[in-house]
């Protein structure tokens, strides 16, 4: 987990070294506008839709790196890092996995109906809507609610 | 055994690439490497465009052959020997290798870069002052053509019943410098004239400037090269370029047609400018 | 020595009625089952776009044919091949065979979300059948190329329900693509089993790492650009106005999107003939920590390279991004060269999956090479928009995807099946789709430096371009014949085909996958070998070659 901390890190500061490098380089380097006019030093501008978008994967990296530091900090040394770990030292419980599940196929076919109603009219994401909305809650709720309650 | 076979049927695709390799050279000038054979000395860049073309390729064939060769010889040597059931040494890695062929592609790269940017500033970047000026203004699916410097225009439509019949020539006087001002009266459209070897987007409310000087006597073909609509393929042109004189004549032509004054960018289809009418919602 | 070891039969072979079948794949939660269903639905949306490019290449076998009776339905052809190909195929086609094989590479039983699996998946089914419903009305699919430029795509030049179905279900595709990202990055994360660390995850699994970091990168603004299309064409935004510089602002979204989304599509199949090569050469990768650092290079390049597609508009900085995309070249050698190191000195043989593994790095190489070209603004001037790009990208994608696809499915079908395919109807396969592929595509280079541009319907006779087309339309018909005998090897196997009682039926296998049965048991393992490699399966399998770190371990065992 510590690596996997480090890579986002890496990510965090290459893409933090391109936002300013690209902001920097639109800004100073141009001479002339695309109607061929030499910019006058105070029309200079950053190109802002590259640097903004490369600025967000610097927060979305940053963000990611933060969590898996954490999350290291918190879990300690476990089986899967070790070099010499043994597959008996593997929890023996990993955790909880539906054998199978409806709530996939009707959310699907709901958000599908949803999203092509943006297309073809209100009528449909009238009658889209209440369908979807039961699918995704009928799908997170799903593990909470009678066979599966506690 | 497969593997003899393999190699044997590997020779009739080689063979057949090599072919169809070769049979595209064959029209061309060779110094061209390839390029359109009218683009030689088209332009006043055509030359510097001609020989990064041709040096890249040499270079990129030569690390081509290289990465195809050792495969080939890999395949070749190290096959599996029939009734052969060892094993090879379980090589993992080589530094100084693995070395070798990260820093000599890094070096091609840079300078690759250097040459690409070199050529790409004179191309970009126009003289102060042309000589001439010219508007062409696309639309669907053809284009306008304003002569500021003469205050007149031309226009066309896009190519009729498969043939060239209806689509506009521009006129150009040999050895002189030209900036040609591009913008769209509608979607984004493409201006290439392919044996400049050279093209510019045409965008709906900007100006795009493009810069060079005709060097060559001769009739061009220019096409939109950026989808536009369903007569994309027919937005053609032509360039005439001509000598002072024959271009003196095409003016006066023009003018002689009642096609004075300019065709203002302004009729476009993509209007409501910001501070054009605020009550037009737009 | 490969062990050989009878496998009870997976719950699958007892007798289901069809009702409980169709049950059965409706609900499934299992990866691989999941896997299975992107992998079925992505082919037959390669067959259907292969279909569309086929009738693309009848249409420009000679000047001025009609056999697409409009232009108009000619541009709806191109954009839906396009779409079809890249957003519903080969993306999918990554999440196919990272579902099928990412969970048991790493010794995990599922993966860390498998509802969430199965609502990426029906996400991408139902959002697909949206996108592609355009077809089925009055004026037909979304024309205006898969990049729907604006404002050639907003109402006033492009009206129509085809490309508002086109923006609503590939948004909806979008989403479930990255839903898969979260589900394989969070797994191979969190579900490695003891002693897999990072540095001991094969090549493939590592690519599907990289892979999905890049689709939750890239993917959203996607996703946003599209909403904000969709407003445009439905609400009365004027987001992408050309007042507002509306067009400059969809180019930098889109590419923005766009250029990472072909590392997403090239990626996971280099990790598929990474774990090939070792397999037939009998030799362990070459330069597996330098591969690792080359994909995570190129991954990051990736996302700083995008406005090469833009050089043309005259509004980008044309020296960072050309430098920056010169220097994406250099890891991709690196793998290249990683690629050959791994068969030097080996001890080879051509089974099918090596030749398709083959086709894919020769194939990968030239496409590598024109790319290098286009990357030079100066030279990119007079190629950009022409048939010199659509050679390009087909040989870099296709050679990749569907070179590696096939090398994919060959090898693993006894992993899926249990049955391994036909070596001959295989070789046939092969050379076929060999000589089909680039027949159609390398004559198109020469097409584009003689100005054919793309996206056009038809040319003139004075163009001079009849026989690279007629040329191009043969090998594209050799191509489409070249998935029959696939078909017909499918089919005849599953027939006829002989089950395989073998974990390893190629008998050099080195990842996990080769430790459990063919096909796969219900939940992966039964039990899983030690873990001190990148090749836990070989070690297992042949102990007097395993990796140094896996000997001192058997050898402290005593």
């Amino acid at each position: 987990m510590r690596f996997n901390a480090r890579l986002f890190v890496l990510l965090t500061v290459f893409y933090a070294l391109a936002a300013v490098g690209y902001g920097l380089t639109s800004y100073y380097l141009p001479g002339t506008d695309n109607t061929g006019n030499v910019i006058a030093p105070e029309n200079r501008h950053v190109e802002i839709i590259g640097t903004a978008a490369i600025g967000m994967l610097v927060f979305m990296s940053a963000f990611i790196a933060f969590y898996l530091n954490k999350t290291h900090k918190t879990q300690g040394p476990v089986p899967e890092d070790r070099l010499d770990a043994t597959i008996e030292e593997g929890e023996a419980e990993i955790g909880f996995f539906n054998a199978f599940s409806w709530w996939p196929f009707w959310l699907g076919l709901f958000a599908a109906v949803a999203f092509a109603s943006l297309a073809v009219g209100w009528w449909l994401f009238c009658i889209g809507l209440p369908f979807a909305l039961i699918a995704v809650f009928g799908f997170v709720f799903e593990n909470h609610r009678r066979d599966y309650a506690h | 055994m497969p593997q003899k076979r393999g190699l044997k049927w590997a020779l009739a695709p080689a063979a057949i690439s090599l072919v169809l390799a070769l049979s595209g050279c064959s029209a061309e000038d060779p110094t061209a490497g390839a390029l359109p054979g009218d683009s030689l000395n088209a332009t006043n860049h055509t030359q510097e465009i001609t020989v990064l073309w041709n040096w890249s390729w040499i270079v990129l064939f030569a690390v081509g052959i290289i990465a195809w060769g050792l495969m080939a010889w890999a395949l070749i040597a190290y096959r599996r020997r029939k009734g052969d059931n060892t094993l090879p040494p379980q090589l993992r890695y080589n530094n100084p290798i693995e070395t070798l062929f990260t820093i000599v592609p890094l070096i091609l790269v840079i300078g690759f870069f250097a040459f690409t940017a070199k050529t790409m500033d004179h191309i970009e970047t126009g003289p102060a002052n042309s000589d001439l000026t010219i508007q062409a203004i696309g639309k669907q699916w053809s284009w306008d053509f304003n002569y500021t410097d003469e205050d007149v225009y031309d226009s066309g439509i896009q190519a009729q019943n498969g043939t060239e019949e209806g689509i506009p020539t521009l006129y150009l006087p040999v050895n002189k410098t030209v900036e040609i001002d591009l913008q769209s009266r509608d979607v984004i459209h493409s201006f290439w004239v392919v044996d400049f070897l050279y093209k510019k987007d045409v965008f709906p409310g900007r100006w795009n400037k493009i810069y060079f000087t005709p060097t060559k006597i001769g009739v061009f073909e220019g096409k939109c090269a950026e989808l536009c609509g369903e007569f994309h393929s027919a937005m053609l042109f032509n360039v005439a370029v001509l000598s002072e004189a024959d271009y003196k004549l095409q003016i006066e032509k023009l003018r002689a047609a009642g096609q004075t004054g300019q065709l203002p960018i302004e009729n476009s289809r993509n209007g409501n400018l910001p501070g054009d009418n605020p009550n037009v919602r737009g | 020595m490969a062990t050989a070891t009878l496998t009870a039969p997976s719950t699958g072979a007892v007798r289901k009625d069809k009702g409980r079948l169709v049950v059965d794949w409706l609900t499934t939660t299992d990866h691989k089952k999941i896997g299975y269903l992107y992998l079925i639905t992505s082919i037959v949306y390669f067959m259907i776009a292969g279909v569309m490019a086929l009738v693309i290449r009848a249409q420009l076998a000679a000047p001025n044919l009609s056999i697409v009776p409009t232009k108009e339905q000619y541009n709806q052809l191109f954009t839906m091949h396009g779409t079809i190909m890249l957003l519903m195929f080969a993306t999918p086609l990554f999440a196919a065979f990272a579902n099928i094989l990412m969970p048991v590479q790493i010794g995990a039983p599922d993966v860390a979300f498998p509802r969430l699996n199965a609502v990426a998946y029906w996400f991408y089914f139902f959002g697909s059948f949206v996108a592609v419903a355009g077809f089925f009305t009055p004026q037909g699919a979304a024309s205006f190329g898969w990049f729907a430029y604006a404002p050639l795509s907003n109402t006033t030049f492009s009206p129509g329900l085809g490309g508002d179905l086109w923006v609503f279900g590939l948004a909806l595709s979008g989403f479930g693509t990255i839903m898969g990202g979260v589900n394989f990055i969070t797994t191979i994360l969190t579900m490695r089993a003891p002693g897999m660390t990072m540095f001991r995850l094969p090549i493939f699994t590592w690519n599907t790492l990289v892979t999905s970091i890049l689709v939750i990168m890239c993917f959203p603004p996607l996703a946003a650009a599209l909403f904000a299309l969709g407003a445009d064409r439905r609400f009365d935004a004027h987001i992408f106005d050309p007042a507002n510089g509306g067009p400059m602002l969809w180019q930098h979204l889109f590419w923005f999107f766009g250029h990472p989304e072909v590392y997403i599509l090239a990626l996971p199949f280099f990790g598929i003939v990474s774990e090939i090569f070792p397999v037939f050469s009998r030799k362990p990768i070459f330069g597996y920590k330098t591969l690792i650092y080359a994909t995570i290079a190129i991954a990051a390049l990736s996302m700083t390279v995008w406005a090469h597609h833009m050089y043309v508009t005259g509004s980008v900085l044309l020296p960072f991004f050309a430098f920056t995309t010169m220097l994406i070249a250099v890891p991709t050698g690196v793998k290249v060269f990683n690629w050959i190191g791994t068969m030097w000195r080996g001890s080879i043989t051509f089974e099918t999956p090596m030749l398709f593994s083959l086709g894919f790095l020769t194939t990968f190489i030239f496409g590598g090479l024109t790319g290098v070209i286009l990357s030079s603004p100066t030279l990119d001037f007079h190629l950009s928009d022409s048939y010199f790009v659509v050679a390009h990208f087909h040989y870099v994608v296709f050679g990749t995807v569907v070179f590696a696809m096939f090398a994919g499915i060959y090898f693993w079908y006894p992993k899926m099946t249990g049955k391994l395919l036909n070596e001959r109807l295989g070789k046939i396969h092969f050379w076929l789709l060999f000589i089909g592929f680039h027949t159609t595509f390398l004559v198109q280079h020469w097409l584009g430096v003689a100005g054919m541009p793309r996206r056009y319907a038809t040319y003139l006779v004075s163009d001079n371009f009849d026989l690279g087309n007629q040329i191009s339309t043969l090998g594209a018909a050799i191509l489409g014949l070249s998935m029959l005998p696939f078909l017909w090897n499918v089919y005849w196997t599953h027939r006829k085909g002989v089950r395989t009682t073998l974990n390893d039926p190629w008998g050099f296998g080195r990842s996990l996958e080769w430790a459990t049965g063919s096909p796969f048991p219900r939940h992966n393992f039964t039990s899983i070998p030690r873990i001190r490699s990148e090749s836990p399966a070989f070690d297992l399998n042949h102990p007097e070659f395993a990796a140094p770190e896996a000997k001192a371990d058997a050898k402290k065992k005593g």
